[in-house]
């Protein structure tokens, strides 16, 4: 009788024990096992993700103990969204999202920044413009995404320079390079490593002189993609977060070293198909570039400054509706 | 009657999806981030509305001319189609294979053509619409009224026209229901065109607004397409009921 009650009972206690053995914060089972995290990037597979991609696939996640989970971004995708549902613990987001959601009440935390120079640039070109100064601006047609960074970016450099908008004529740029190609308009914004690579090798097949005006030149720093994660992870998992952020600082370096270049391509071409090796080569080496601008500052590190900058930008515009102080959500990166 | 309807049945669907919203938020103890508290979206609201409402105008007239480019197309489609001659089959099955194409992947091809100004977002309005008008059109135009087509075909009276006119008229409540719903299509439609590539309506302002994380906004642009679209089908609906009253007057 015993036996049969034993027999029946048996299905349930295995399956008790698997859903016990399989729940996340369950212990038993799994010490030895790699802790589990979710890491939700800003955008798609290509070259602005190599060193994420790189940390993953040579296994710096996994000497920390860490299995990682990286979800590709996209343009509905928004990572600190999905770090207060709790679907991922790390993620990559604009300094204007990181500022917006903090000014909304969102507990996010910097813990490394990625670009140390914003890749969203304007490309122009040199036959129709000459920009020395910002005045030079002046009477020219200036694409702008209306709503997004660039917007934010321009009207700064326009305010910079004197300059209104009844000064310029801005033309809304969507996902259509037409315009451009059909040179309506001649300074358009585009991602540096990236989106420019292609639009170049087209103006070059095409005989066209072309030249990148960068913000930053004229004292304009908007900060661009940050890793962030939520304060409750940083309080309630600091090993984890120290972890995730010295593995993927590190392969980050480790993506960005000349001396490992065709081992970064070759990780790319697992995720990005469509690139020719000659563009990815040509988006590598503007990659490091922003990256990795100066060998005295180490990858990851936080530029405060610029984060400030970033805020006051979003307060002149009225993008935030009073100062939220930054500089409280960002954390020093680790020593790696 | 119909137009009181619809508008107090969208305020109860409105108001209960941002109920549910407003749960989960201080359910789950969410920042207005995710999702915006009822204060904020009220400031939002009375922030934008004059802004997103003129927003929503100018898609709803886009709409309105697409669906009805999108009826008379649907109709010329449908009266030509309800033939069982190798033209009507030729007609149905060319209409049918246009539909087999996803509107977003057509819709670059489209903006690159024709560019982003009105005529695209008229066209991929018109796209989107006609379609399940055009099923319902084959449908009620192939259907003979035996009863009263059988005396005048044996009298030798019928004619095409005469055809289309009964089998309207015993269908308009059919036919009402369907223009009625297409306008969601058409608006639907609308919007979509905006947001990929245009640079007015409701739709391009949605798209800035999801740029900047900001769902407050997108409530309220919910709203306005919501309530428009709900006076505009019970217009419809009070228009069909007029004709068909009219008619069975004569």
């Amino acid at each position: 009788m015993k036996k049969i009650q034993m027999q029946k009972a048996f299905p349930v206690i295995l399956l008790t024990i698997m859903l016990i053995v399989s729940f996340p914060g369950s212990r038993i089972g799994t010490a030895e096992a790699a802790e589990k995290v979710s890491y939700r990037l800003k955008w798609l597979f290509n070259m602005s993700v190599a060193g994420d991609i790189y940390a993953d696939v040579h296994q710096f996640f996994a000497r920390q103990g860490l299995k990682v989970t990286i979800k590709e971004g996209g343009p509905e995708r928004d990572a600190i969204r999905e770090l207060e549902l709790g679907r991922a613990q790390f993620g990559v987001a604009s300094a204007d999202q990181v500022i917006r959601a903090v000014s909304k009440g969102a507990t996010v935390v910097v813990i490394a920044q990625l670009f140390q120079v914003n890749p969203l640039q304007w490309m122009y070109r040199t036959d129709r413009m000459k920009i020395e100064r910002l005045g030079d601006l002046k009477g020219h047609t200036l694409g702008v995404t209306f709503g997004g960074n660039d917007e934010a970016i321009l009207k700064t450099l326009l305010a910079k320079a004197n300059l209104t908008e009844n000064d310029v004529t801005l033309f809304s740029v969507r996902y259509d390079y037409t315009p451009f190609f059909k040179k309506k308009v001649n300074f358009w914004p585009v991602y540096r490593n990236t989106q420019a690579v292609f639009l170049g090798q087209k103006l070059r097949q095409a005989g066209e002189d072309f030249a990148f005006f960068n913000p930053a030149d004229h004292g304009v720093r908007f900060v661009a993609n940050s890793v962030v994660t939520s304060k409750t992870m940083l309080e309630k998992r600091p090993d984890t977060v120290r972890k995730f952020t010295v593995a993927l600082l590190r392969g980050w370096q480790a993506a960005m070293d000349q001396a490992n270049a065709q081992k970064t391509i070759k990780t790319l071409q697992q995720y990005d198909r469509d690139s020719t090796l000659e563009t990815l080569q040509e988006q590598l080496d503007i990659t490091r570039r922003l990256i990795h601008p100066k060998a005295s500052i180490p990858v990851g590190e936080i530029d405060v400054a610029a984060w400030k900058q970033t805020e006051k930008i979003m307060l002149d515009q009225r993008q935030i509706p009073g100062p939220v102080n930054v500089e409280r959500y960002l954390k020093a990166i680790p020593e790696y | 009657m119909l137009l009181h309807r619809r508008i107090y049945q969208f305020f109860i669907i409105y108001l209960l999806a941002v109920a549910f919203l407003f749960l989960i938020k201080y359910g789950l103890d969410l920042s207005d981030y995710v999702i915006p508290g009822p204060v904020d979206v009220w400031h939002t609201g009375t922030r934008e509305f004059s802004r997103y409402f003129s927003d929503v105008m100018n898609t709803m007239m886009v709409a309105v001319i697409g669906q009805v480019i999108s009826i008379f197309l649907a109709l010329l489609v449908g009266i030509t189609g309800r033939q069982a001659t190798w033209i009507g089959s030729f007609t149905k099955a060319a209409a049918y294979n246009v539909q087999a194409y996803p509107i977003v992947a057509l819709a670059p091809i489209i903006f690159i053509l024709l560019g982003d100004g009105i005529i695209s977002r008229l066209l991929i309005a018109a796209m989107i619409c006609y379609f399940p008008l055009l099923l319902s059109v084959i449908g009620i135009m192939s259907e003979p009224i035996s009863d009263i087509e059988h005396f005048y075909r044996v009298t030798g009276r019928m004619r095409w026209q005469l055809e289309v006119k009964i089998r309207a008229f015993e269908n308009m409540n059919k036919l009402t229901t369907v223009v009625a719903g297409s306008a969601t299509l058409a608006m639907a439609g609308t919007i979509v065109a905006e947001f990929i590539a245009a640079n007015a309506g409701i739709g391009y302002s949605i798209r800035i607004a999801l740029f900047q994380s900001d769902l407050a906004k997108i409530l309220i642009a919910l709203f306005l397409i919501g309530i428009t679209l709900s006076v505009y089908q019970g217009l419809l609906e009070v228009i069909g009921y007029l004709i068909e009253k009219g008619w069975a007057a004569k």
